[in-house]
């Protein structure tokens, strides 16, 4: 991590240390005084250039700050508007929100947009349909769209949509984070025409996001429980004395590290500028198949204990239960990735591997 | 996470793109002039001299290693291309494997100038081939209870007694580095008093018996050791200081791509048979699979990094051998949830026959190198938990 980077980690750390830890309820659907103190110090903008109203700062910068914040199970949208709807929007020469206002994306539903000239120019479109399953619906002031392109047209139109005042249907994922429907009922708003790639670099930018917070929670859940099995005594001695659960927290290990290594070379391959959709399904698939392992020994070693709502383990736990099928469920990058690597032909499945990351 | 776990990101290496593009284009002229087929777990089976030799030629053993004992002075990172390139193509490199692998790096570390001009050249060139001798009939996971003994005699000679098993391909093969006693166990020290002895299979008193595993393939051997005369200056590094040379090697012995891609044949016959049928559980399942590939190189290419550095990085690599080799087994039974295919060595179906011989091997992947119930222990170590 570069020093920028460590910087930056420890003034996160340092707000997340100043907040209790955040019990998401429908009447309280996500973490409004966290989210002040963040964008008070410019975290909010963090990877964001400053020519466009963030903090500077690189893509790296920008994984550090969302990576602390999933560890330590923040219920804010930094990682949707530092990682994806941010970058999207600066790479469709779109203009970016104020970072101090959250900004989300939505990818998921049916929603179709169709060029307007209501006299401002050209770029202005309006969005109909509904999208669904949108990170912070209700709570985000800007979403991002992510929608289909007028017919006939190839590709996706991503255009900025001001969340006040549409119509919402509320939905959460396990841990309580809103992920509700937005009805677009054709405001005008300013997008950009995104051609098939680039359209799938959005989506590859969600998944990574995701697998970018996975990696971080799923090393702090394994941190807690070595912590737990070290202090947790049964007879006579701390249960990490004991080979069984030595074991299950080596398997924890390996699967975290395996997902830390993947996850990491994903990041870098988006920061040198590649294409990055099957690096990021890769990761995606990676990191929501470790969940599966690192969930359930965690309980495992913590006992009846980690399953109360009193205990901290489970902020972390529900949220990978969740991240792992959201911006594209595990089965959709994992056919991503598979049909990739056969692109081209039976026979191209080893040099195919030996490209993604 | 625990610092001896977590290793930085391997920086990308041009080099190590420029010698895996020489070494695909010389497998693929090789496959098409019939000098090899492709079979799954071919470090371990596919003995073939004359295809090591070549390797040999080109430039492609001891690629680490200092040019006055035939080395290349390359990279890890470019080593580890080209070990990849190898085994992804399923091709015969078993013979000079563990030479190249471990004996070499070990007696670059802890040899005499005079044992390393002798062997390591040769080694190099693809003509001198190496065994593992550290398990025994009562000693596997245990290895500080092995009973092999070394005594000096009146001339400073070491005679040799004791068994080795499991010791591969010692049939085929020229040296073996030995891990013996040379000094009485002391229980409240067991892992004093141990040494490696650089041991010519040539000589008197060595017996070769086959071990042959379940499908009736001869690759392991009982090699026992009759009063064999070893002479003086055949001691690897230091008397006493066996056990901690065998954790150093132990490192090269885990931390490679054959720990996850002994089975890669199969997943490449199966990439064919989902690319053929577009079938959707075949893609996803090609996709998970990949993606488990994918972490596991990377947790490779760092320690190849981490050993450019000059670490030791012998944690990380148990953790890596451990879920690679939980990898390669699973492939096979991933494959077979999702294609209705019959396992035989005599199917007409390509993959039938893949599946055959990984599924045949597949108890091996995860005991051999230290069971994966021993790396599990290495790295609670590393989390500190004993």
């Amino acid at each position: 991590m570069s020093e920028h980077a460590d910087l930056v980690v420890g003034t996160v750390r340092d707000i997340l240390a100043a907040h209790e830890a955040f019990a998401l309820t429908p009447e309280r659907p996500w973490d409004a005084g966290l989210w002040a103190d963040l964008a008070d110090a410019g975290l909010t903008g963090v990877g964001l250039p400053e020519e466009a109203g963030g903090s500077g700062g690189e893509l790296s910068d920008a994984v550090a700050v969302v990576r602390t914040l999933a560890a330590g199970a923040a219920a804010v949208p930094v990682a949707e508007q530092l990682l994806v709807a941010g970058p999207a929007l600066l790479a469709a020469d779109l203009d970016l929100p104020s970072p101090e206002e959250p900004l989300t994306i939505a990818t998921g539903g049916v929603v179709h947009a169709e060029p307007v000239d209501d006299g401002d120019g050209p770029g202005r479109w309006t969005l109909t349909g509904t999208a669904t399953d949108v990170a912070w619906s209700g709570v985000a002031r800007h979403v991002a769209v992510l929608a289909a392109a007028p017919a006939g047209i190839e590709g996706a139109v991503l255009a900025l949509v001001d969340a006040e005042g549409l119509a919402t249907s509320e939905a959460r994922n396990l841990a309580g984070e809103p992920r509700g429907s937005l009805v677009l009922g054709g405001a005008p708003a300013r997008g950009a025409l995104l051609s098939p790639a680039r359209a799938a670099e959005v989506r590859a930018r969600y998944a990574l996001a995701r697998a970018v917070q996975l990696a971080a929670a799923l090393e702090q859940v394994l941190d807690l429980t070595v912590r737990y099995a070290g202090e947790r005594e049964q007879f006579g001695r701390p249960i990490a004395r004991f080979q069984a659960v030595q074991m299950e927290l080596a398997e924890m290990a390996g699967e975290v590290t395996a997902v830390t290594a993947l996850v990491d070379a994903a990041v870098q391959t988006l920061a040198r500028g590649e294409d990055v959709v099957l690096a990021a399904a890769a990761a995606k698939v990676r990191a929501g198949a470790a969940v599966e392992v690192v969930a359930r020994l965690a309980h495992q070693v913590h006992g009846a204990i980690g399953f109360t709502q009193e205990h901290r383990l489970h902020h972390l736990t529900r949220r990978c239960w969740s991240w792992r099928d959201e911006a594209g469920s595990e089965l959709t990058w994992a056919t991503v990735l598979g049909v990739g690597l056969l692109a081209d032909g039976p026979d191209g499945l080893w040099p195919a591997l030996t490209r993604v990351v | 996470m625990s610092s001896s776990l977590a290793l930085a990101p391997a920086p990308p290496s041009e080099a190590a793109e420029r010698v895996r593009a020489e070494v695909r284009e010389f497998l693929a002229a090789e496959l098409a002039a019939g000098t090899f087929t492709t079979h799954v777990d071919t470090w371990l089976s596919g003995v073939d001299p004359a295809f090591s030799r070549k390797l040999g030629q080109r430039g492609w053993l001891g690629m680490t290693w200092p040019q006055r004992y035939g080395g290349h002075e390359r990279s890890a990172m470019e080593r580890y291309a080209v070990t990849e390139e190898l085994l992804a193509a399923g091709a015969p490199v078993a013979a000079h494997w563990i030479a190249d692998r471990q004996s070499g790096p070990n007696l670059l570390r802890y040899g005499t100038e005079a044992q390393r001009q002798a062997i390591l050249p040769r080694i190099a060139a693809g003509e001198c081939y190496f065994v593992i001798g550290m398990s025994e009939p009562d000693s596997g996971s245990d290895l500080a209870s092995i009973r092999t003994r070394a005594t000096r005699d009146a001339g400073g000679d070491w005679v040799v007694n004791g068994a080795k098993v499991w010791t591969s391909n010692a049939h085929a093969s020229h040296y073996g580095i030995v891990l013996v006693r040379t000094s009485p166990l002391d229980p409240a020290d067991r892992h004093a008093g141990l040494s490696q002895l650089l041991v010519d299979l040539s000589l008197p008193g060595i017996t070769v018996n086959p071990i042959r595993i379940l499908d009736g393939g001869h690759h392991f051997n009982e090699v026992v050791f009759d009063d064999v005369v070893v002479p003086g200056d055949m001691l690897l590094g230091e008397e006493g200081a066996g056990w901690h040379q065998v954790t150093a090697e132990l490192a090269f012995e885990r931390s490679g791509p054959e720990r996850f891609l002994s089975t890669y044949p199969l997943l490449a016959e199966f990439a064919r048979r989902a690319c053929d049928s577009g079938d959707a559980a075949q893609q996803a399942t090609l996709g998970r699979l990949s993606a488990r590939l994918l972490a596991l190189r990377q947790l490779s290419l760092r320690i190849a990094a981490a050993l450019d550095r000059g670490e030791v990085p012998d944690i990380p690599a148990a953790l890596v051998k451990d879920v690679g080799t939980t990898f390669e087994a699973d492939v096979i039974d991933e494959i077979r949830r999702v294609v209705a295919v019959v396992p035989s060595l005599d199917s007409p179906d390509p993959l039938g026959r893949a599946l055959a011989e990984a599924q045949l091997h597949a108890p091996g992947y995860t005991l051999r190198g230290g069971t994966n119930e021993i790396l599990r222990g290495i790295v609670a170590r590393g989390l500190g938990l004993r």
